[in-house]
């Protein structure tokens, strides 16, 4: 007999998913959603103020002012201002971190995988030196003195990195940040107690925010990992609870930090060590992809085909990837590694380690990454994995073999994305002139569990988009939901609609194209602004929709910043706790369109997203006349 | 008949069920997210009381076995349904004189801000008497309960 935890979970557009999870024996985020149904009506309208010891303050009609004599709209602001500040923080961590290992290899003469990559980028970036080693250093440095330069100082790379006509309004509208470091710590000043009461004044650090998250916290995180884990290349890869072996001692891996695992994933598949886990009972080592950081080595699969088992699903299928009974060991190094794993993990005897203090869980052991110290921490790590292996095995698995799909089209980037269509932008622009493509819509972000449930509504509104002759490019968690349930399988063109299908049916491609994670809506937008290069237009000006149809946090928020700045339509399926505050959501879905061209729609019906995305599509498709 | 049942220990002042009374009366459409909280117009049939210990009181019409409300109003717009038990509250014959207001020994109906008729508990009526102030409670300090009419 099967011992069920609780047959009350929520809806996952992965119907399997879904039933797997309904029938585990432990408890998962999945369940826990019918429990915190009922939602605080002024958080969710972002009026519940807790800065001070007279709060929390709430607004209603007989309370339309806190006790500081602070309104809905302050409120509102500081709010939002707050976890922009913090989404930003995130990524700018992520990019400090990346730029540092970047510096620390060069630095030791290791392993550059991506001599181009980092040609174009010190080339961008105006950085010539001779030595291989020597550039790559500087150009790591580069970014490194930018995100900690101080918030009076504009960034000096910002120039290089952005698109000309965008750095034009930025400046125009005074949103150029400073060090990124120390934008967000005014963000966090700013919006402390009794501080900054200006509703327009922090929407514009918003904005800011957005712009320093965007190009040094996606772009050029991406850009700097291309130099040491390699390029993504374009080729087809199992996805989902098939691709975890057994017969292997498999690790799980969260977080977004891939360039901290190099060193580990060139250990785990030397024959030394191989033969640690071959005494062990087991044939080696497997990494198993989940949330970012896994969707960012599937991207790169072609330089990992030994060591990586392949992406097993996003941040809310973590829990069922580890109630496999497969999985040996979690590393983790950010988010989003849920706090939910830790009792799954401690009932499966699965050996938890953080290599960053910033994603410790409370019963993971830390072993903080250390790049001096890296191969003495590395061995320390695998030894505990193996002792861990021996221990718990033998009990009873449950595996889901026949879930996801063994063809899901990965290791799309902007470069080889252009590679593919013949190494320049032609090809997509004439179709999109043809309207056999009428625009792309890039459905990036997280994944949540309350948009209708677990990818319920980026899937749907995927499917309506494609079933519209959109091509839909994916970034983010949003990928591994989308590429679990088939959309990136060259069979999903039967969803799009005739000027679609054709062409993907003669260039045997999926209509979603699989970017990887969430950094890569750094690479979206680096396929933008070559798009309105070739064009000679303005990204505003582009029939390109931005969705985070499924936006879950904080880093969101931001990046959500990042495509306001970029001038960009972005859709959200739930509102960013803005609504209670009528000038907050004003500006941000109306007035925002006369700033820097962007504004924010809120739909959480996918039919009704489609049609407003359509529609917009089709008067930008009229502003260029075709 | 059923009634609102309240288990003060168990509230924390959220008003969470203030802001879905207020939500489920709004005139206008709208979902929890644009409901405006600072339009007095949007009033709340249910409050939170901090007694001086601390602790909260919500407080809820209790669509009484002898209400007085009923009892004091002269113009009939508010009447005992001898069906459900429900006090039941005609907006039409509403002469706004408050007595009403004046005899709750609970403090539960108040005058509107416009002043033009009162505001009492329908037990969320348009919603098939699924009250939206239970449903919205975290802690289920209220709950529906047949009780004897």
């Amino acid at each position: 007999m099967r011992e069920y935890y609780g047959c009350r979970t929520c809806k996952s557009a992965d119907k399997q998913l879904e039933e797997y999870i309904r029938a585990l024996p432990m408890e998962t985020s999945h369940h826990r959603v019918d429990s915190q149904d009922t939602k605080c009506g002024f958080g969710l309208q972002g009026v519940c103020c807790r800065l001070c010891s007279n709060g929390p303050c709430r607004i209603t009609p007989e309370a339309p002012k806190g006790i500081c004599g602070a309104d809905a709209d302050t409120i509102v602001t500081r709010n939002f201002l707050r976890a922009v500040a913090a989404g930003s923080g995130c990524y700018i961590h992520v990019v400090e971190n990346t730029a540092k290992n970047v510096r620390d290899i060069a630095r030791s003469k290791g392993e550059i995988k991506g001599v181009d990559a980092l040609n174009r980028l010190a080339e961008m970036l105006d950085i010539t030196e001779e030595d291989m080693y020597l550039r790559a250093e500087k150009v790591a440095q580069a970014v490194l003195d930018d995100l900690h330069r101080p918030e009076y100082e504009t960034m000096k790379l910002l120039r290089k990195m952005s698109y000309g006509p965008r750095y034009e309004t930025w400046k125009r509208l005074g949103i150029l940040p400073g060090g990124a470091k120390a934008e967000v710590f005014k963000g966090v000043v700013k919006t402390s107690t009794n501080l900054n009461s200006d509703p327009m004044d922090m929407l514009k650090d918003c904005l800011k925010l957005g712009i320093s998250t965007g190009i040094y916290g996606l772009v050029l995180t991406n850009l700097l990992n291309d130099i040491v884990l390699g390029e993504p290349k374009l080729r087809v890869a199992p996805v989902g609870l098939r691709v975890i072996d057994p017969s292997y001692i498999n690790i799980m891996i969260t977080g977004h930090q891939h360039s901290m695992f190099t060193y580990l994933q060139k250990r785990l598949i030397e024959p030394d060590i191989v033969e640690k886990a071959k005494k062990a009972g087991a044939k080696g080592f497997k990494l198993v992809g989940c949330t970012c950081v896994g969707q960012d080595l599937q991207l790169r699969g072609a330089h990992y085909e030994e060591i990586f088992a392949g992406h097993a699903g996003n941040n809310y299928t973590s829990e069922a990837v580890l109630a496999t009974g497969a999985i040996d060991a979690v590393i983790s190094e950010f988010n989003c590694t849920l706090p939910g794993i830790e009792p799954i993990c401690d009932k499966l005897q699965i050996k938890q380690i953080c290599v960053d203090s910033v994603a410790k869980k409370a019963n993971a052991e830390l072993k903080e990454f250390d790049f001096e110290n890296r191969e003495r921490v590395t061995e320390e790590i695998i030894d505990s994995i193996v002792e861990t292996y021996m221990k718990r095995r033998g009990g009873r698995l449950n595996l889901l073999m026949d879930h996801g799909n063994d063809d899901t089209l990965t290791g799309v980037s902007e470069g080889s994305l252009k590679e593919f269509l013949g190494g320049d932008w032609k090809a997509l622009i004439r179709l999109i002139i043809s309207g056999k493509i009428k625009g792309v819509a890039g459905i990036v972000g997280c994944s949540n569990l309350t948009a209708g449930g677990h990818d319920v509504l980026t899937v749907e509104l995927t499917k309506e988009l494609i079933s519209r002759d959109i091509l839909v490019l994916s970034a983010g968690c949003s990928s591994g939901g989308l590429e679990n349930c088939g959309l990136m399988t060259k069979e999903a063109a039967k969803y799009a609609g005739p000027g679609l299908r054709e062409v993907c049916e003669q260039l045997g491609i999926p209509p979603v194209l699989n970017f990887g994670p969430c950094l890569a809506i750094g690479r979206l937008e680096l396929v933008a602004i070559e798009l309105a290069e070739a064009l000679g237009i303005d990204l505003p000006q582009l029939p390109l929709v931005l969705s985070a149809a499924q936006w879950l946090e904080e880093q969101a928020i931001a990046d959500g910043c990042y495509g306001l700045a970029l001038g960009l339509p972005l859709h959200l399926g739930l509102p960013p706790f803005v609504t209670g505050s009528p000038k907050a959501a004003k500006t941000l879905t109306q007035d925002m369109k006369h700033l820097t061209g962007g504004h924010v729609i809120i739909n959480d019906d996918a039919k009704e997203s489609a049609e407003i995305l359509e529609k917009i599509i089709q008067e930008k498709r009229s502003g260029l006349q075709i | 008949m059923r009634r609102i049942i309240i288990d003060y220990k168990k509230c924390d002042g959220c008003i969470n069920c203030t802001i879905a009374c207020m939500q489920a009366h709004r005139e206008d459409e709208g979902t929890i997210y644009d409901l405006d909280l600072t339009d007095p117009a949007n009033e709340s049939r249910n409050k939170s009381v901090r007694a001086e210990d601390g602790t909260y009181r919500p407080l809820f019409c209790r669509h009484c076995k002898e209400p007085e409300c009923v009892m004091t109003c002269m113009s009939g717009a508010l009447r005992k349904d001898a069906e459900n038990g429900l006090v039941t509250y005609d907006e039409t014959r509403c002469a706004a004189c408050f007595m009403c207001v004046m005899h709750c020994p609970y403090g539960t109906i108040k005058p509107a801000n416009s002043l033009q008729k009162i505001i009492k508990c329908d037990f969320c009526a348009a919603d098939g008497y699924e009250p939206n102030c239970v449903k919205a409670c975290p802690k289920k300090a209220i709950h529906v309960e047949e009780v004897e009419a």
